[in-house]
Formats: structure tokens, C-alpha cells, sequence
């Protein structure tokens, strides 16, 4: 997409430059080659481990449920490692990545190979040589638990509707449990909260079923040379975005062969509203304040009152820390570790501490990487309720202004790395 | 066998001097002092600790109008000495750095500055231990001067060099007294011919030793070299100047100060004992004060060198035992504390506590560097499981009966040095790094290896202390035992 040079006179916000750029169709990251290899190559170490999170997601939503001692609630089965993913392979409903539909065969190498070399899953497990779920489900967890961030979906789980389908579904699992039933009766909150919770598991996977196709999609066309900048990788996002945007969202649960639908497709949950934005919000930005950097002390008065204000999200995280103990992403910059591809191994050895503290180098990139997403986010968000870039209309275009001003409103904190990515020195 | 220790590093350093290649200083300066450690554990291990006397004796007459004799000795209280010596030499040309400039001259002079050490801890004659003495001032000179830190490395080292060229006039003047009133029979060590000096003469002498040998400890006030020249050297220097010159001062204080005259010792230890405590205090609450983690080390140095004093004071078996103890585990912790505030200076760029930070990040901090230097300050707090207690133990539980008060401020001291290391680790090693400037090389292995070697021995002496007294208990012993038949000859009316 190309635009005419903005019409407006220059902004005055502290961010004038990047506003600039966003109005001429750019991202928040300068483009440049290096980033552009930067956040494409973290996409690509980011989905092989969002293949498995989406996929295990699904089925501790789906089959786990309420499992009072999921010890290996991480151990996927066949069934859905095979699982297709929608918008994969040939058998897809829209496809997106040319690949196959299963299980990547990279995550399925390192699942059975690890760090270590070839033994039983278990093994695996217990010596810790594994895909770091738990960072999947803090994810999912601060989705939950940030409530009001708007969409339908978190109120329904109100309902009583959504309460007299759970219900459901807790009796048919506990059946023939009479200590579990008579718990569910004395305490009918508890296990309908866990459901809400396996309801945002299913909100999770779902978003994620998306994304990891649209990564490795373009991970593909940048090695194949047909995306060459950030704008353009950042349009292939609002795409995908728009393309995506009405698949459904719901919750389905399987007892001994019985399908429970305890949010059915028939709502029209759809994946942008439901899934997409509050994820947005709800990870980019907010999350909780890391246990290693901030002190919850209410007398300290560190941690916002309000849930709104929050703004511990990899936009504003602070990567040097990466590594230490009360530091939760460095959970997931060890997962995208395993599949860092060559190219940018070869770069992060020249720089800093070359391999030594490569979990913190590609902790940078994959900042950059998300600024590139939540860029697509704001353009598509415009492009949805505002208007087009190249309106001929001044006022329209100064709505743009103020929408773009507005967004990044929220990172005049001293906290935001927005000014950092601009900066190729910061690595 | 001792000669080996003194004319090895010496021959060592002609070769160097000689060689055309100046890349070889280096490897040559390490496998001589390697062969110095190797040779000096040897030692250790033909030592027969049950005797009192010295042992490996060799004399040779040099200038017999002068009473000038080469003669050499060991004892338990010189042994731990010359052990640590070679070994802290050792360490000071490891971690010197591998490019540094005019290196034949650098590794020649450290060499040499070790040659004296050795000499120091084992001649039996005064006038050679004076030669050897002024010996180790211009090789130290020079090392500050030319490999120093900034631009005050010139004054820093003339400082250096006047103090301490003071003190070994002090000291020259002491002996040439002690020969002209005893005979030059009396500079071949032999405390009979001083003992019948009369007490009034043998306390001015003894006064003259104590100043000389207090510049070099050194103790409040006669410091004042102290904080510049630690503070300008290079850590390999620092490691020698603090590690062993200073116990070079205590050791000379037991040997020409104790055991020579113990009536006029008897005297004056009241006195020393406040001296020491005081020292101890001073140190401490300037190294509270400090911006700058390697001069808190050095005022630290002053602290701790104040027990000694107190023990040396006190002259119980127990205590001097401590002083021999804390001697060692003095220089080994003090050494190491050397090593990895020069490591960090070189890695992160400055010493300024208000410039570090975080470094016991994992990934781009210097984690195990962080983490052995909580250990060293911890061992130099005197925390239990490191050899800093032990010592420190034994010369509290040594002279708490003849000097109560002097020892409880060295208690208080101890506290004291907690807080000061508590505040340098939690300012350097916690809080988190500087987005900004945070980009440090890291450490490799090959500099790890002194620190942990060092490590390794606090951790070991902490837990096996055995192993570290059992060498110098009879020493100390037979030591105590001469101070207190002199003080009941002398002074019946003193004892209980």
C-alpha cells in the first residue's frame, strides 16, 4: 500500500515520528532490513511452540475439563497432534499457510528428540526438556482475569445461559463421582468457575490456531524473497486479520463420546471481537507485574489500583531481566529458543554476548516482532472504524490523527519500549 | 631448600630481563612462580609441626664484621606465610593482563617483589630482613607508578614509596640500635643478648619497630598511603600489596616486635590493644562512608588488620594462633576481593557504587563473579563456614580475658564490616542492570579460575580449619609461653 505524503500539518505528539509513519501505512518499527529479518525469524521460532501451545490448549479444554489431578494435561495425544488446523494444508477452510495441517514437523522432531536425545515422553517432562506450557495458560489465565476489556464473550459467561450449559457438562463428567457430584452441589461456584477457565483455554487455542499458520505463512514467503519490508509484513497481518475476523469462537466438550457444547458456534462469538482483541489488551499491554520486578505490598502503592492502568505486557516488559527467577516470558524466550532460525543465530552471534545471551537478544527481537502485531492491530482497527489513509477528506483524516494519538497515549509511559525499538542499538 | 624460594624468583627475573622475546615474560613469570607453589607445598609437607624451633636452617657467613649472616629459617609462624605468598603471586601474574605493556619489566619486577616476600618471612638475621625490606619499595614503586589506574598513580606511588621508605628507616634504625647497644652478635636473631638491655632502652626500640612496622600494616593513624595506593594499583598489585606486604608489617611485628622484646611488649600491648580496636573501628566506619567498592575494600584491609594487632597484644596461645590465622585468611579473602573488583571494573567500566547494578543477572550480568564475591564479603564479615570466622574467632576468644573491652569493639567491628559489605553487594550484585549500559563482555573461564581457586581455599579452611592451625599451634604456643616468663620475671605483681 502506498500513500501520498499526509496532508495534515505535522503532529505534536511526542511520538510524532512514529505517528507519522503509521499514517503513511508503516509500522510502529522502523523499516529496515535487520528488523525485518528480526521479527520475521522470531515469528517463526514463535509459532513451531504455538503450534503445540493452540493444539494442547484445545485439548485440556476440550478433554481434560475438569480433571481435579491433571498430571499430564501436557501430554498431547496422537489425536491431536494430528488434529488439522483450520487454515492449513489442503483440507483447510481458508488456507493460509501452504504447509500440512498437523503438527509441525519441527515441534514433532523436538518432541520426540528434546535437547537431550530420544526417550520417553515422561523423561522429557520430568527433566524439564519440553515446550513451557505454563506459559500458554498465564497467558490464557490474565485473559481471564482481565475482565471488561469489551466483546460479548467474557459476559456471557455470566449467564445463566452459559451456567445451565456448564452444569451440564459438569454432571455428565462427574458421573458415577458421587465425592465430586456432592462438592458440585455444596459448592456450585467452584467448578463453574473452573469451567469459565476452560472456556478461555478454548478462547486461547483458537486464537492461536490462527496465528501459527499466518507465522509460518510468513516465515515461507520471506525466505521464498516475497515479503520485503515491515509495512509489508505488517499489511499481511491486517490481512489475515480481516480475512479471519468473523471464525467462530466456542467451547466444545468431549465426555466419553458425547459433545457438550457449552458456548455453541451458534452464538457468533467471532474470533477478532472474542479472541484477537482481548488477547491484544489483555497480553500486549496488561498481564500482571512480574513477581521479580515489582512488589505487590498494597502499602507500596507499585501496582495499580485499577486494572485498566496496567501495563506489564512484552510492549512495555523490560528483556533484560530475561532468565532470572519472577521473570514469566523467559518461559516462552526459552520455548522460541529450540527454534530459532539459522540466519538469526548467525546474527545474534555477532553482537553482545554472541550464544551466551541469545535468550535476551531474541527477547529484544520478539518485542520488536509484537510491536509489528499490535501495529497491524491499530491499522486494522482504523481501517475498521475510521477511514482510509488516503482520504481525500482533511477531517477524515485528522479523525486518523487523533485514533493514532490516542493509541499511543498509552505508551508516554517511562515503561513502554516504544521509544527502545526505534533504536537498533537497543539488542 | 629455603634458598630455592628467594633465588628462584630472582633468577626468574634476570632470565625475563635477558630474554629478547617479550612474549614469553608471561609464561616464564608463571611457571617459575607455579614452581614456587609447587615447591613451597613441598615444604609444607617436610614441615615437622610438633617442633618449636626453626627448621631447614642454612647459614652462611656473608660479612661477619658487620654480624651480617645469611641465614635462613622456618617456622609455623612463617610457613603459612611464605605458603601464601607464592600462592598469591601466583594468582597476582595470572590475572595480569595478557596484553599489558612492557611486559618484561612488569613480570621481572612482581618476581622480585616476590623474591623479597620470601626473604622477609625467612631470614634470621635483622639486618638482611632490613635489606630485604627495603627491597620490596622499588619494584612496588614502579608497579604502581608505570601500570597504575589514573593520573593519580604518580602520587598515589610516591605516597607509597616515602611512607614505607619511612618505615624501613624506622625499622634500619631499630636494628643498627639493637646491634650498636648488644653487640653486632645480637643481628643474627637472638633474643638473649636484647633481653639484658635495660627496659627503658628496649622500649624505645621497640617503639621505633612499632611505627616502622605500623606504616606498613598499616594501622591508624600512620594509613594514609593506603587508600591511594590500593586504590591506583592494579588488582595484581593490590593482590600482592594487600594479600602479603602488609603481613609482611604483622609478621614483622610478631617476630622483631613480640619475640625480642617481650618485657618491653608487656608494657606497651595495653596501649596496642586500644590501638588495635581503634584501627578496627576507624577502618570500618570509613569503609562505610566510601562511593568506591575498591577503596572499601582497602579500608576494609585497615579493619581487619586491627584484630591482628589486638591478638598480637593480647599474646595468649589462643590469640596469636588467631593472628597467624588471620593473617592468611586475611590475604586470601582480601586477595580475592581484589581479584573480582578488578574483573568487574574491567568488564562493567567503573568501581562507582552508584554506577552498578544487577549484576547477578544470569544472562548478561556476571553471575558467578556476583556470586563469589558475596561469598568473599561474607567470609571477610567473619560469617561461619568460611575462613574469615575461624580467625577471627580465635583472636576474639583469645584476647577477650586480658583486654575485654578492646575486643568487644572489635566485635562491634565485625558487625560493622557486615554492613559495609552488605551495602557494596547489595548496590553491585542486586537491583537490575541498565538497559542503557548493560552490554558487558562476558567473563571467560581462564578468569574464573583464580577466584574460585581462592574460593575453594576460604570455603576449605572454613570447614577444616585443622588443616590451617596444626601447622603453626606449637609456634604460637611456645611463643605465648616466652611473653608470659618474661612478664612474671619482670613483672610479678602484673599476674593473677
Amino acid at each position: 500500500m502506498t500513500v501520498t505524503a499526509t496532508k495534515l500539518p505535522p503532529s505534536k505528539h511526542p511520538y510524532a515520528e512514529v505517528i507519522h509513519r503509521l499514517e503513511a501505512g508503516g509500522a510502529m518499527l522502523p523499516d529496515t532490513p535487520e528488523n525485518l529479518m528480526q521479527i520475521i525469524g522470531l515469528y517463526k521460532a514463535y509459532a513451531v511452540p504455538m503450534d503445540f501451545y493452540w493444539r494442547d490448549l484445545l485439548y485440556i479444554a476440550e478433554r481434560v475439563f475438569l480433571e481435579p489431578l491433571p498430571f499430564f494435561k501436557y501430554f498431547l495425544p496422537k489425536e491431536y497432534l494430528d488434529l488439522p488446523n483450520h487454515y492449513a494444508g489442503d483440507t483447510a477452510d481458508l488456507m493460509i499457510w501452504r504447509g500440512q495441517a498437523t503438527a509441525h514437523p519441527e515441534l514433532l522432531a523436538f518432541m520426540e528428540r528434546g535437547e537431550t536425545g530420544k526417550m520417553p515422553r515422561l523423561f522429557h517432562h520430568l527433566w524439564h526438556d519440553r515446550i513451557n506450557m505454563e506459559f500458554a495458560e498465564m497467558c490464557m489465565r490474565s485473559m481471564l482475569w482481565h475482565r471488561g476489556m469489551g466483546g460479548r464473550f467474557d459476559p456471557y459467561l455470566d449467564s445463566e445461559e452459559y451456567k445451565a450449559n456448564a452444569n451440564r457438562a459438569i454432571e455428565a463428567y462427574f458421573r458415577g463421582n458421587p465425592a465430586m457430584l456432592s462438592l458440585h452441589k455444596l459448592f456450585p461456584e467452584m467448578f463453574l468457575e473452573q469451567c469459565r477457565q476452560m472456556s478461555y483455554y478454548s478462547n486461547l487455542g483458537l486464537f492461536w490456531e490462527v496465528m501459527a499458520p499466518v507465522f509460518f505463512e510468513m516465515s515461507d514467503l520471506y525466505d521464498e524473497g516475497k515479503m520485503t519490508s515491515v509495512p509489508q509484513a505488517m499489511q499481511f497481518l491486517v490481512n489475515g486479520i480481516f480475512a479471519i475476523a468473523g471464525r467462530p469462537i466456542y467451547h466444545h466438550v468431549y465426555i466419553k463420546g458425547e459433545c457438550f457444547e457449552i458456548i455453541p458456534k451458534s452464538k457468533g462469538f467471532t474470533w477478532l471481537y472474542e479472541a484477537a482483541l482481548p488477547y491484544v489488551e489483555a497480553v500486549f499491554y496488561r498481564t500482571a507485574p512480574f513477581r521479580g520486578t515489582k512488589s505487590y505490598n498494597a502499602q507500596a502503592n507499585q501496582i495499580p489500583a485499577d486494572q485498566k492502568d496496567f501495563h506489564y505486557g512484552i510492549l512495555y516488559a523490560d528483556v533484560f531481566p530475561v532468565g532470572t527467577a519472577g521473570i514469566p516470558p523467559t518461559l516462552l524466550m526459552q520455548d522460541m529458543l529450540h527454534f530459532l532460525p539459522p540466519y538469526l543465530v548467525e546474527y545474534y552471534s555477532k553482537y553482545c554476548r554472541g550464544q551466551e545471551d541469545m535468550l535476551i537478544q531474541l527477547g529484544v527481537s520478539f518485542q520488536r516482532s509484537m510491536f509489528c502485531v499490535t501495529s497491524a492491530v491499530i491499522q486494522a482497527l482504523r481501517q475498521a472504524l475510521l477511514y482510509p489513509l488516503d482520504d481525500p477528506n482533511p477531517r477524515h483524516l485528522l479523525k486518523n490523527r487523533t485514533f493514532f494519538e490516542g493509541q499511543m497515549d498509552r505508551f508516554l509511559r517511562p515503561e513502554a519500549r516504544l521509544n527502545a525499538i526505534q533504536n537498533q542499538a537497543y539488542r | 631448600m629455603l634458598s630455592v624460594l628467594v633465588w628462584l624468583p630472582i633468577i626468574g627475573a634476570v632470565i625475563i630481563g635477558l630474554r629478547p622475546q617479550k612474549n614469553q615474560a608471561r609464561s616464564i613469570a608463571l611457571s617459575v612462580s607455579f614452581g614456587l607453589v609447587v615447591w613451597s607445598f613441598w615444604l609444607l609437607f617436610q614441615f615437622s609441626s610438633s617442633l618449636s624451633t626453626m627448621q631447614f636452617i642454612e647459614a652462611l657467613q656473608w660479612v661477619p664484621q658487620l654480624g651480617l649472616n645469611y641465614r635462613l629459617g622456618i617456622d609455623g609462624l612463617s610457613l603459612p606465610l611464605v605458603v601464601l605468598s607464592s600462592v598469591l603471586t601466583w594468582v597476582a601474574i595470572y590475572s595480569s593482563k595478557r596484553e599489558i605493556e612492557r611486559p618484561r619489566l612488569y613480570y621481572a619486577l612482581i618476581l622480585l617483589v616476590n623474591a623479597g616476600l620470601a626473604g622477609g618471612f625467612l631470614v634470621q638475621n635483622l639486618l638482611l630482613f632490613a635489606l630485604f625490606y627495603e627491597l620490596e619499595l622499588v619494584p612496588i614503586y614502579l608497579l604502581i607508578a608505570i601500570w597504575g589506574g589514573t593520573e593519580r598513580r604518580g602520587y598515589a606511588a610516591i605516597k607509597f614509596l616515602t611512607y614505607t621508605a619511612v618505615s624501613g628507616f624506622l625499622i634500619l634504625s631499630a636494628f643498627l640500635g639493637i646491634g650498636f647497644l648488644a653487640g653486632s652478635e645480637a643481628f643474627s636473631y637472638n633474643p638473649q643478648l636484647i633481653a639484658a638491655l635495660p627496659i627503658a632502652t628496649q622500649v624505645v626500640l621497640l617503639s621505633l619497630i612499632l611505627f616502622g612496622f605500623g606504616i606498613k600494616i598499616p594501622l591508624f593513624p600512620l594509613h594514609t598511603w593506603l587508600p591511594d595506593a590500593y586504590a591506583e594499583a592494579s588488582p595484581p598489585v593490590a593482590i600482592l600489596l594487600g594479600g602479603v606486604l602488609a603481613k609482611l608489617g604483622t609478621y614483622g611485628l610478631v617476630r622483631f616486635g613480640l619475640n625480642l622484646f617481650p618485657e618491653a611488649w608487656h608494657l606497651l600491648a595495653p596501649g596496642l590493644a586500644v590501638l588495635g580496636a581503634v584501627s578496627a573501628i576507624y577502618g570500618s566506619l570509613v569503609a562505610l562512608a566510601q562511593k568506591d567498592i575498591k577503596l572499601m575494600v582497602a579500608y576494609s584491609s585497615i579493619g581487619h588488620m586491627g584484630y591482628i594487632l589486638l591478638a598480637i597484644a593480647a599474646a595468649t596461645p589462643l590469640s596469636l594462633l588467631g593472628a597467624v590465622l588471620q593473617m592468611v585468611s586475611h590475604g586470601l579473602i582480601l586477595a580475592m576481593l581484589f581479584y573480582l573488583v578488578g574483573l568487574i571494573e574491567a568488564k562493567v567500566g567503573t568501581r562507582d557504587l552508584d554506577g552498578l547494578n544487577g549484576l547477578m543477572n544470569p544472562v548478561r550480568g556476571l553471575p558467578l563473579i556476583s556470586a563469589l564475591l558475596i561469598l568473599a564479603g561474607m567470609a571477610s564479615a567473619g560469617i561461619p563456614g568460611l575462613v574469615g570466622f575461624i580467625a577471627e574467632f580465635l583472636v576474639l576468644q583469645g584476647s577477650f580475658v586480658p583486654y575485654p573491652i578492646p575486643t568487644l569493639l572489635c566485635v562491634v567491628c565485625s558487625g560493622l564490616t557486615a554492613v559495609y559489605f552488605v551495602i557494596l553487594i547489595s548496590r553491585t550484585c542486586f537491583g537490575k542492570l541498565d538497559n542503557a549500559t548493560a552490554y558487558y563482555p562476558s567473563v571467560l573461564w581462564s578468569e574464573r579460575i583464580p577466584a574460585l581457586l581462592l574460593a575453594g581455599l576460604i570455603l576449605l579452611f572454613g570447614l577444616q580449619p585443622s588443616w590451617l592451625t596444626h601447622w603453626s599451634e606449637t609456634t604460637t604456643t611456645a611463643l605465648a609461653s616466652q611473653i608470659k616468663i618474661a612478664a612474671a620475671a619482670n613483672f610479678p605483681g602484673d599476674l593473677p
